[in-house]
């Protein structure tokens, strides 16, 4: 009896505060069908008084920002894409390779490129600018997608896999003539699908929301992320007009809350399997 | 070892076919990590200035006019510094406690409905800084923000909640703690679930009540978890560049302008490229001592009891 008022109770708790954490999202939501008059006489109303679609229609039609917002969207999306595609492609490879071939110096690069998992980006990021500065890359999508590319997190997260991976499945397929190659497409990397889609959803969310690093290589409107081309729209024309403001984040916002929420339960499992306990 | 029956037929081809695997990562890393950190640790030590294209070597100087008190650099190093570890002290005992409590209360709630919980708690970590900020910069606005409406319909005064300290850090720390508080979340989760039952079972037994056996037994066995949450959100805490730029702008005064503001500062608005690696290459070293001292002091103690 006492326990089941217990469980009552917490549900109710979690309840409170599942509602406190949705608030802000809530919020954000609202203002956006808000017209600009209503949203700045205050309130606590959640479902708008005076219902409109006017503050998307505004942003979806380019007017008040520096460029279509779609251009944007593209960015972070292609950028967010290409970049994920790289990651996973060149880290699998390269714990695989690590991990259970034959490479040379293998006991020394494995080392050297976890040990970077400790650099913070604070010391790489000045030189990186003056590098792509110096070829004139700056404003580019080299600039926006490779150096999320050398980060040491997948090829560490991949490398535990490929270590418990048993290994009677590959000489099998070695005794039927199979190379290395082969053994890695065909034998390896079906059974690795849950992990690399975890570190899909993990390097596709560190590019479609990075802030600090394409705010400063990039400087044209053209080549604004939607994260740092709404930081900018919110410190220039659009200071005050959080109707507008809000459906923008909006905009910004439901692409990868979708990912997120399709995504959810691998990024859960993965970071089970990855041995963070 | 299948690695071996292949290497057996020819080993320097063999040898060449798997280092092809890992030369595409090699390849970055060295672009875009291993060759940066090589030069930002020599830029610091150069005149390196984006008006002019020479940069000559001035040895420990920038490092030198850092540690100098009469030196401008040095209010912007140690005063960016001291805003930073306010904000992780402001920030981390919540971002772990709470994420902890929110663990164990999911962890108490009835299987069925736990996944649309943590899917709740889990789901402002999918937003951009720039969202966040928005977000809370109007609900915290002073006149027509959610919070201070709120406030004033119970009879309180609307409160400054960006422009007068300690309002400002609370509302910086609010909004971090919502944002990335999911992520320990999961972490402690996944924690708890790998404690076994028969421990419980034998403290309850034992006469242990829920606090003592949350002492005695989960906090003990989910040391890992809470070490590694503390390391990460340390890290980030001390990262933290979007949300006092975009809520603050670095105010009340200076009093949130933190280190990642001054440095970014100092390279691309004064376009001090050398000092400001100097500044970055001292920032990094600080936080490699940190993470390396929270680890030695948690490993001893996990030692020390085993």
């Amino acid at each position: 009896m006492k326990k089941k008022r217990n469980t009552a109770l917490l549900i109710i708790i979690a309840t409170i505060l599942a509602v406190v954490f949705i608030i802000p999202l809530l919020w954000m939501f609202s203002t956006a069908f808000k017209t600009d008059f209503e949203a700045i006489a205050g309130g606590l109303n959640f479902i708008p008084e005076e219902f409109t679609w006017e503050n998307f229609t505004y942003i979806l039609s380019g007017q008040g920002l520096d460029v279509q917002v779609f251009r944007w969207m593209f960015n972070s999306v292609f950028s967010g894409i290409v970049g994920t595609l790289i990651i996973v492609a060149i880290d699998a490879m390269a714990a695989y390779g690590l991990a259970r071939l034959n490479v040379p110096f293998k006991k020394f690069l494995f080392p050297l490129f976890i040990s970077t998992l400790m650099i913070p980006f604070v010391i790489t990021f000045l030189p990186m600018y003056l590098q792509f500065s110096s070829v004139n890359l700056l404003n580019t999508y080299a600039v926006l997608i490779l150096p999320y590319t050398a980060n040491a997190f997948g090829v560490f997260l991949l490398y535990q896999f490929f270590k418990g991976f048993p290994k009677e499945l590959e000489e099998a397929a070695h005794l039927d003539g199979a190379n290395k190659w082969q053994i890695f497409t065909k034998v390896v990397l079906p059974s690795a699908k849950p992990i690399m889609w975890t570190l899909a959803i993990f390097s596709f969310m560190t590019i479609y929301n990075d802030f600090l690093w394409p705010l400063v290589a990039t400087n044209s409107p053209e080549m604004r992320t939607l994260t740092t081309g709404i930081a900018i729209m919110q410190q220039g024309s659009f200071t005050s007009s959080y109707g507008k403001l809000m459906a923008l984040t909006t905009i910004a916002t439901l692409p990868i809350l979708i990912v997120f929420l399709i995504g959810q339960k691998q990024l859960i499992k993965g970071i089970t399997q990855s041995g963070i306990k | 070892m299948a690695s071996q029956v292949i290497s057996r037929k020819n080993s320097k081809k063999d040898k060449f076919t798997s280092f092809l695997f890992v030369l595409p990562y090699l390849v970055l890393f060295l672009g875009f990590m291993f060759i940066p950190l090589i030069y930002g640790i020599i830029i610091s030590f150069t005149d390196y200035n984006l008006l002019s294209s020479e940069a000559t070597f001035n040895g420990f100087e920038n490092y030198a006019r850092i540690f100098d008190p009469n030196s401008a650099l040095n209010s912007i190093f140690f005063d960016g510094l001291w805003n930073t570890l306010q904000f992780v002290l402001y920030t981390v005992p919540f971002l772990v406690v709470i994420g902890l409590a929110l663990a164990l209360l999911l962890n108490y709630l009835p299987k069925k409905i736990t996944g649309l919980y943590r899917t709740i708690f889990f789901i402002p970590y999918a937003i951009s800084v720039s969202v966040v900020s928005i977000i809370f910069l109007w609900m915290l606005d002073t006149n027509a923000g959610l919070i201070n409406n709120f406030l004033m319909n119970l009879g309180f005064d609307s409160i400054p909640w960006l422009t007068k300290q300690p309002f400002a850090w609370v509302s910086l720390a609010g909004a971090t703690v919502w944002w990335t508080i999911g992520f320990n979340m999961i972490i402690f989760i996944n924690a708890l679930n790998e404690v076994p039952e028969e421990l419980y079972e034998a403290a309850s037994i034992d006469g242990a009540g829920a606090w003592k056996q949350l002492i005695s037994i989960t906090l003990p066995s989910i040391r890992p978890a809470m070490l590694f949450t503390i390391l990460m959100s340390t890290i980030q805490s001390f990262n933290v560049y979007g949300q006092p730029l975009l809520m603050t702008e670095g105010g009340p005064g200076d009093s949130t302008e933190v280190l990642l503001m001054g440095i970014v500062n100092q390279a691309f608005s004064q376009r001090e490229i050398g000092t400001a690696s100097a500044m970055a290459v001292l920032m990094a070293l600080i936080m490699i001592i940190i993470s390396a001292v929270q680890f030695k002091i948690s490993n001893k103690k996990e030692k020390g009891e085993a």
